[in-house]
């Protein structure tokens, strides 16, 4: 009788050590650009393709739904909300564990998944305090870009862009997708973020026509569009 | 082996002793009362059970003038028990530093059953709600971490916040339940209506005659039991010069929402004038007076009134008399929606 206790206890303490062994540590870094500049919140000012000066005040947005696949096609999914703020320099690391194998996709979402948008008061990185949430018209900002351009038109030359949006058709949830296959093989991975393709994209949005958007919608699509396209590995 | 034994019982006994900890956090549990005939509630009790301490907790966040920035404004500022948790006799409510809000404040009625919260729908959950009237600077002008930190130096609330939720921790997803858990109390069943409707009461003839007249020219958009549909709809109320509120409009960005609001229910409709969700009708007299003449159809104003309603002094008359049988007095005097300490909301709650 005592033997089998013992057996069973030295099993399964076995098998937890083998299955925390198992995993390897996955580092991701999110390095803020303007075009080939370093991000600097509000020292800088920079200039878009379209000749409009701007500083930045204030970069966030959240990453979540993280997944990550290795060569054997195994799928790690991280069910955690990240929130990426250029003024908190921790946050731009994520630090993951996954399984120990080469690591060959990695796939995020930008945004917040509708379950969370509907489903009431949520804490850590999605509550509300952290002010990336609409209270009149409930739903998370997703993304958001502020500061000033001699380009725009309202008080105080401010910009001002907060962008979300979960309804089906004012989704502005955003998938980024990357093979990671032909890089050479580390366990830190770095992402560049050139925040020039926020104004550069399909959609060629000039501080000086829209210096706002605050609401879910066509134009905070468009954006999301836009920034979508910001994020590019680092070889 | 001895040595392993000793060693294994002394974890057995740790994880015995941590678990009878957490046993020993033992909120009482009340159940929601369901009105006979009324649907299943909407609200998800599962992720917010309702406890005698939650819901208690609820109410002291509810009357604390410490949710907004100045001190001032309690949400019970603006939702008075006496007016059925609406602000009573004020077309538009004041907030932090002298400011109006832009609508009228709605009776705070049977929370459960409501899927979309304000008159423009914008809000999709009860447990968010709190957030808009704190954070608004037409409103309580404050933000959550300083709530939060203002909480914290209350040794009172630090031991009410462990009896509901098992440690002291504040944050804003506790607040915000423990104030869902005090509003969805907020259930008004008990009028003369509900009375007639199970038997325990009869209305005199005009009360009668206004039912029948409410039944066939107000139930398409004020459906019993709740005396709405919560649909939005345009009923020709032209916008107001100085608020431009388009209402629906603002959440859907649909042109053909505009000037929808949500119907209103009518329970306790005879304490919360002034009417409309901007507060323009004074009296029920006022809304009567839109119905059947003043109102001004739009293209997007609802097919059931564009023509306006048929309505004699008679019929209003009636109608009114309906109408007062849906105050529930024991809704608006019941000392367990008062403030701690008293019997019924003290009118000094309302000093603006
Ligand atoms: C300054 C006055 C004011 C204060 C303070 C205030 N409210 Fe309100 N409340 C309103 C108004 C006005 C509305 C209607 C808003 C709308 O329809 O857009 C409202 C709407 C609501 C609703 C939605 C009801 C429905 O049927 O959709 C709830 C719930 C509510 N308030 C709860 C609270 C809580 C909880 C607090 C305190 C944290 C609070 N209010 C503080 C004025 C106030
Ligand atoms: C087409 C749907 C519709 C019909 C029919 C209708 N109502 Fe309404 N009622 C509404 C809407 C929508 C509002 C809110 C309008 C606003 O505030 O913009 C409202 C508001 C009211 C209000 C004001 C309540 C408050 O708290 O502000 C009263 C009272 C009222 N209706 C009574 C009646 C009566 C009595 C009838 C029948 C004679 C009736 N209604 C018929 C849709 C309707």
């Amino acid at each position: 009788m005592n033997k089998t206790i013992n057996l069973f206890l030295a099993l399964s303490f076995s098998l937890l050590t083998f299955g925390t062994f198992a995993q390897q540590p996955f580092t991701i870094y999110f390095n803020h650009k303007v075009g080939n500049e370093v991000l600097q919140l509000m020292e800088r000012s920079y200039s878009n393709s379209f000749g409009e000066p701007f500083i930045v005040n204030r970069f966030r947005y959240y990453v979540s739904n993280i997944h990550v696949t290795d060569i054997n096609n195994k799928k790690t999914v991280i069910d955690q909300y990240y929130l990426i703020d250029e003024a908190d320099s921790n946050s731009k690391t994520i630090k993951l564990s996954v399984p120990n194998n080469r690591i060959k996709q990695i796939e995020f979402a930008l945004g917040v998944d509708s379950i969370k948008n509907v489903s009431g008061v949520q804490t850590g990185n999605l509550d509300p305090a952290k002010g990336m949430f609409w209270t009149w018209n409930t739903g998370y900002v997703f993304a958001k870009l502020e500061g000033q351009s001699d380009s725009s038109h309202i008080a105080s030359h401010y910009f001002t862009y907060h962008i979300g949006g979960y309804k089906p058709n004012e989704n502005a949830i955003r998938k980024i997708n990357f093979s990671i296959m032909n890089r050479e093989w580390s366990n830190t991975f770095s992402i560049n973020v050139d925040l020039l393709k926020w104004f550069d994209g399909n959609l060629k949005l000039k501080i000086n026509e829209s210096p706002v958007c605050h609401v879910p919608g066509k134009l905070a699509m468009q954006i999301a569009d836009n920034y979508s396209q910001m994020f590019s590995i680092q070889q | 082996m001895k040595k392993l034994f000793i060693i294994t019982f002394l974890v057995v006994l740790v994880t015995v002793f941590i678990s009878w900890t957490n046993y020993s956090f033992k909120p009482k549990p009340v159940k929601f009362f369901i009105p006979k005939e009324w649907p299943q509630p909407i609200y998800d009790f599962k992720r917010n059970p309702l406890t005698e301490e939650g819901i208690e907790l609820g109410k002291q966040l509810f009357y604390d003038g410490r949710l907004s920035k100045d001190g001032n404004f309690s949400c019970a500022s603006c939702h008075q028990q006496f007016a059925a948790f609406s602000t009573y006799e004020h077309n538009l409510s004041h907030g932090y530093n002298n400011s109006l809000t832009s609508r009228n404040a709605p009776a705070l009625q049977n929370l459960a059953w409501v899927k979309e919260f304000m008159q423009d729908g914008g809000i999709n959950h009860l447990d968010v709600q709190p957030i808009a009237p704190i954070t608004n600077e037409h409103e309580m002008g404050e933000n959550l971490d300083s709530v939060i930190a203002k909480l914290k130096t209350d040794a009172a609330y630090k031991k009410m916040f462990k009896a509901a939720f098992g440690n002291e921790e504040i944050n804003t997803q506790k607040i915000m339940k423990a104030l869902s858990q005090f509003m969805l109390t907020l259930v008004s069943a008990n009028s003369k209506y509900d009375k007639v409707m199970r038997g325990q009461a009869s209305f005199i003839l005009p009360e009668q005659l206004g039912y029948d007249i409410f039944k066939k020219k107000c139930s398409s958009c004020h459906p019993e039991p709740f005396f709405t549909d919560f649909s939005y709809r345009n009923i020709g109320m032209p916008v107001d010069d100085y608020l431009k509120d388009e209402g629906r409009k603002k959440i859907t960005g649909l042109a053909s929402d505009s000037l929808k609001f949500r119907v209103p229910s009518l329970r306790n409709v005879a304490v919360s004038a002034p009417y409309g969700h901007d507060g323009r009708f004074f009296s029920l007299y006022n809304v009567f007076e839109h119905y059947r003449k003043n109102m001004k159809p739009d293209k997007y104003t609802d097919s059931l009134v564009k023509n306006k309603l048929l309505l004699s002094n008679f019929e209003i008359g009636q109608l009114t008399a309906f109408l007062y049988t849906l105050t529930d007095s024991s809704f608006l005097r019941n000392p367990a929606l008062a403030p701690a300490g008293y019997e019924i909301t003290p009118i000094f709650i309302h000093n603006h």
